[in-house]
């Protein structure tokens, strides 16, 4: 029972995300949507990607830029396994080929890792820099192991289930990222809590103090990067399974740097900053750039705020009202955010709308397409759209401007409580 | 069997054209309480370095409990049974006090990069940390960020650290610099517990906590050892009543 | 021979580009300790700007306008971006100018598009300056060595010859020092980094003409200067130029030999068929690998020599 009461959060995930693709099933026709279970599948391994991501720049403080490397390379070894498993010249369960996908990318984690873990800091980015770029570049020279642009394509449908599941369809594949993204989870989870983990982070906060504790740091730093090319690598062999194809994008400087986004959007360090964060940029990548030709731009905006006002992520700004929250207050702050709410709508909407004007009078013009809104097409090169747009956005920061001062005021008043209370760390 | 704990045999140190250290001998017995001193810029903390190899020596020799150092790297020597403090506080800051000094057990007690250990589960190893952090009295700061405790207390934690390996040679370094009067006496009663039954060499400003502490003092100016034997002789010492003492009661 | 001579002139122009670009990147890094990721933007914001500039009054004002409307932006960027996000961190500033070259680039697409822009050479240096061997060497690319060499001129001259160029020098190698000092060291990070990005700027004014053009241009160049900043070592131009001339020869006679390192191991009597093992990396023609070349001496020099070529510390 005890372990029902502290694995219960657990438990409740699991049955949300199992329930949610239900929630876009189409009962007419009996099927789920595959956007939906594709997308929440690219969730799914994104999110381990970027928890392997963060066993380095969270846990053991190492700036890398080179992390897709790791998952590529998982993900081309799970792909040849697969297809020797077609040709008969293997067996393994399709169950076990993101396993594959882990002990290549473990594999690749400590070779690659010898190189690199030399160095920490600046130079250990650097050097995962360059390495992510001679991988990327030998991805589209090579064809054997790479097969070159188009890259190595495989067929899930390979009849070796152990539980005589078929794999045809995109809610079948998304139960098994589930599962795996649930067992990688917890295991990286399991690892902080390790001898190693414990001195990755002590090598993160004082690499010299390790040393003189009877560690070697590069010996940690080796370690820590080899296990998280193994995780990197389950991912890459989920990738696998839900694509069907493996091409060069995948060790991509692009795809590096997704998982950086994913991890410092979220907030490093935690559990579940880097799955916030995931869970964020997947939507932004996948569904605004749907939407929006500038969803880049949407993305690099979001980046330097994010930089700017919250340097602990999206889960630090969370965390910010944990003391007011055990001080029982939480509630007053209510009426504050909602104070500020229409502001930050104002701001956003304005910001959005002068974006897209200007996209859709350059790149959306050259692309032949109109800018619409409720169906009404909208004339990009009329001032009155962009004054609208110019006007909503400055009234939302005057508006915020003078929100953010009642805001301060009620939280300082409700910090410098809780402080007293002692309830502050 | 009765190798010395540290042995120096002619160490020299340069760093480009300057030679810091010139020619130390200096070998400390098993079990003694040694104190360096010297004016600032004597090489005090570069011969602390070199002893634990932060710091690679320009000639000569170290030996730790018998065994040459040459080659080795820091983690290397403190497995030799050497451990270190720092000048300037070096601690964890992030992680808890508790973890701090479990960070400090890990080594000696055999885990070394286990990733399949639950340190949760590690009743022995808890344990002593826990007994460890009762001996600094550092209990009631147990899960706190140890980047925001007090100075002293982080002074206290990093020593805590140093001996929690069950090193038998502590060097410490500037134990007591900055703190305050009551904070010292609290200090050297730790430091007199820790280091029973062990080696201990500290660089040390203060001469109340080195006339108190040692039992045996070097003098090193510019480099070079000008003498090395009991407090008494020490104070009574007319080459280091000039250089050094001298200049203090000046 | 005649190929060895006009790789060499070639190389030496992009070598002097490159040089452009990661002086400033060279200044900023070991100074500040800021990866700039939108240095090789501001290479691209000067092109572009050069361009739009010369369709209406034309090449020579763009040649001083374009650099300095992006020391400006390189001012404005330090004063109200960088200097806010300095309490968070390196990381935090790298990531911040991260987000730029995002910006920066999607900026640029939604104003001048995703094509390349017709930004062509001014027709006043339209002509082959001189024939060696049968082939033309445009008077653009001699223009271009005079421009920035010149450039290294000044920047040779401001470093040694004035009270601030010496005090960067000083912060060059002991940053921590300059503050110690008691100089405006927020002034003159600010000034470091206005010049480095005018620097680049200028650098995309004379090398928009001579490469193409196009939005992904600082993407592609922005990892090269990385290469070269790491190659020539923190804190050293002098190693800094030595890297890009190195680099920009590299790249240029990469393209020229066309070998591979199975005709290495021919003339070693060893023959390298389909069956051998790596057959396709040893296949593998150094043309195809010119734009790894780069990459591969980074990674080299980081793992055996971390200082670079003539660093005065390790990366």
């Amino acid at each position: 029972m005890s372990a029902f009461r502290r694995h219960w959060i657990w438990l409740l995930a699991l049955a949300v995300l199992l329930a949610f693709p239900f929630l876009f099933y189409d009962w007419t026709k009996g099927r789920h949507s595959g956007f939906v279970l594709t997308l929440m599948s690219e969730i799914g391994v994104m999110a381990i990607f970027a928890l392997s991501y963060n066993m380095l720049m969270g846990q053991a403080g190492l700036l890398s830029f080179g992390h897709a490397v790791l998952f590529g390379l998982g993900a081309y070894c799970a792909a040849h396994v697969v297809n020797l498993v077609k040709a008969g010249t293997i067996w393994l369960p399709t169950e076990l080929v993101p396993l594959a996908g882990g002990l290549g990318g473990m594999f690749f984690g400590y070779v690659l890792g010898w190189l690199v873990t030399k160095q920490r800091a600046t130079a250990f980015a650097m050097i995962t820099m360059g390495l992510g770029e001679l991988v990327s570049a030998a991805a589209l020279m090579f064809m054997g192991f790479f097969g070159g642009e188009g890259g190595i394509s495989i067929d899930r449908v390979m009849d070796t289930s152990l539980l005589g599941v078929a794999y045809t369809s995109p809610w079948q594949v998304y139960c098994l990222v589930l599962a795996w993204a649930f067992i990688a989870a917890a295991l990286m989870q399991l690892q902080t809590q390790t001898p190693l983990g414990r001195i990755a982070n002590a090598t993160r906060d004082n690499f010299e103090r390790a040393q003189f504790v009877g560690y070697d740091p590069r010996m940690v730093r080796l370690l820590q990067f080899t296990l998280s090319g193994f995780f990197a690598g389950v991912g890459g062999g989920l990738y696998v399974l839900i694509y069907e194809i493996v091409t060069f994008d995948t060790v991509s400087a692009a795809k590096s740097a997704n998982a950086l986004l994913a991890v410092y959007i979220g907030g490093a360090g935690g559990f579940f900053g880097p799955i916030l964060g995931t869970i964020v940029v997947v939507l932004l990548q996948s569904g605004v750039s749907l939407l929006s030709n500038a969803w880049l731009l949407y993305v690099g905006v979001l980046f330097i705020v994010m930089v700017m006002y919250a340097p602990g992520g999206l889960i630090g700004l969370i965390f910010m009202h944990a003391p007011i929250w055990r001080i029982g207050r939480l509630r007053e702050l209510t009426v504050p955010y909602l104070k500020a709410l229409p502001a930050a709508l104002l701001i956003l909407a304005g910001f959005v709308m002068l974006v897209e004007l200007a996209s859709f009078t350059t790149i959306g013009a050259a692309q032949g397409k109109k800018l619409a809104i409720a169906g009404a097409v909208i004339d990009t090169g009329s001032p009155l759209p962009w004054l609208v747009a110019a006007g909503a956005l400055g009234l939302g920061i005057l508006w915020m401007r003078f929100a953010a001062r009642g805001f301060r005021a009620r939280w300082d008043a409700l910090i410098e409580d809780a402080r007293r209370q002692g309830v502050m760390s | 069997m009765s190798a010395p704990a540290i042995e120096l045999r002619q160490v020299r140190k340069s760093f480009g054209q300057t030679e810091i250290i010139r020619g130390v001998d200096l070998v400390i017995p098993r079990g003694e309480r040694h104190a360096i001193i010297g004016p600032n810029g004597a090489g005090k903390t570069t011969l602390f370095n070199l002893i634990s190899g932060r710091f690679p020596i320009t000639s000569g020799t170290i030996a730790v409990n018998g065994r040459s150092t040459a080659g080795l790297a820091p983690q290397e020597i403190n497995r030799l049974g050497l451990s270190r403090s720092f000048q300037i506080t070096s601690i964890f800051p992030r992680m808890t006090v508790f973890e701090n000094l479990r960070c400090g057990l890990l080594w000696s007690q055999g885990y070394r990069y286990s990733f399949w250990h639950l340190l949760g589960r590690q009743k022995t190893l808890n344990r002593a940390a826990e007994a460890l952090l009762e001996r600094l009295k550092l209990g009631d700061r147990r899960n706190l960020p140890a980047g925001l405790l007090s100075y002293a207390e982080q002074r206290a934690l990093e020593i805590g650290i140093t001996i929690a390996g069950g090193a038998d040679i502590i060097l410490l370094d500037e134990p007591t610099a900055g703190m305050s009067h009551s904070e010292t006496e609290s200090a050297v009663a730790l430091i007199r517990s820790v280091s029973e039954g062990k080696t201990l060499l500290m660089v040390e400003h203060d001469m109340s906590v080195v006339f108190g502490l040692a039992d045996r003092i070097t003098v090193l100016v510019y480099g070079e050892v000008i003498a090395s034997d009991a407090p008494a002789a020490i104070r009574g010492n007319a080459a280091v009543q000039e250089a050094y003492l001298g200049t203090v009661a000046a | 021979m005649e190929v060895f001579v006009v790789s060499l002139l070639n190389g030496l122009v992009y070598g002097m580009l490159l040089f452009m670009l990661a002086s400033g990147l060279t200044l900023i890094l070991s100074m500040m300790g800021v990866l700039n990721f939108a240095h090789a933007s501001a290479y691209m914001l000067g092109a572009y700007f050069a361009f739009t500039i010369s369709q209406h009054i034309g090449f020579w004002p763009a040649l001083v306008i374009a650099p300095l409307l992006c020391g400006l932006i390189g001012a404005a960027i330090e004063m109200w971006g960088l200097r806010r996000v300095h309490r968070n961190g390196h990381v935090a500033e790298l990531l911040f100018t991260f987000g730029l070259a995002l910006i920066i680039e999607k900026v640029v697409q939604m104003t001048w598009g995703l094509l390349p822009v017709p930004y062509r050479i001014p027709e006043l240096l339209d002509f082959p300056l001189f024939t060696i061997y049968g082939t033309h060497f445009p008077a653009y690319r001699a223009f271009m060595l005079l421009v920035s060499a010149l450039m290294f001129g000044a920047i040779w001259l401001g470093l040694t010859r004035t009270r601030i160029g010496l005090i960067i020098q000083a912060a060059l190698t002991h940053p921590e020092m300059a503050s110690a000092l008691g100089h405006n060291v927020p002034r003159i990070f600010t000034l470091v980094f206005a010049a480095g990005t005018a620097l680049a700027g200028l650098a995309g004014v004379i090398g928009g003409n001579y490469q193409v053009t196009e939005p992904a241009m600082a993407f592609t160049m922005g990892p090269i200067v990385f290469v070269v900043v790491v190659f020539g070592g923190l804190g050293s131009l002098t190693g800094c130029f030595i890297a890009s001339i190195l680099m920009g020869l590299i790249q240029t006679f990469a393209v020229v030999f066309d070998v591979s390192l199975a005709d290495l191991l021919a003339r070693f009597g060893f023959v390298v068929t389909k069956e051998t093992p790596f057959a396709e990396v040893l296949t593998v023609t150094l043309p195809r690998i010119g734009a790894l070349l780069p990459f591969l001496m980074m990674v080299l020099i980081l793992v055996f020599r971390p200082r670079g070529l003539m660093g005065t510390r390790d990366t």
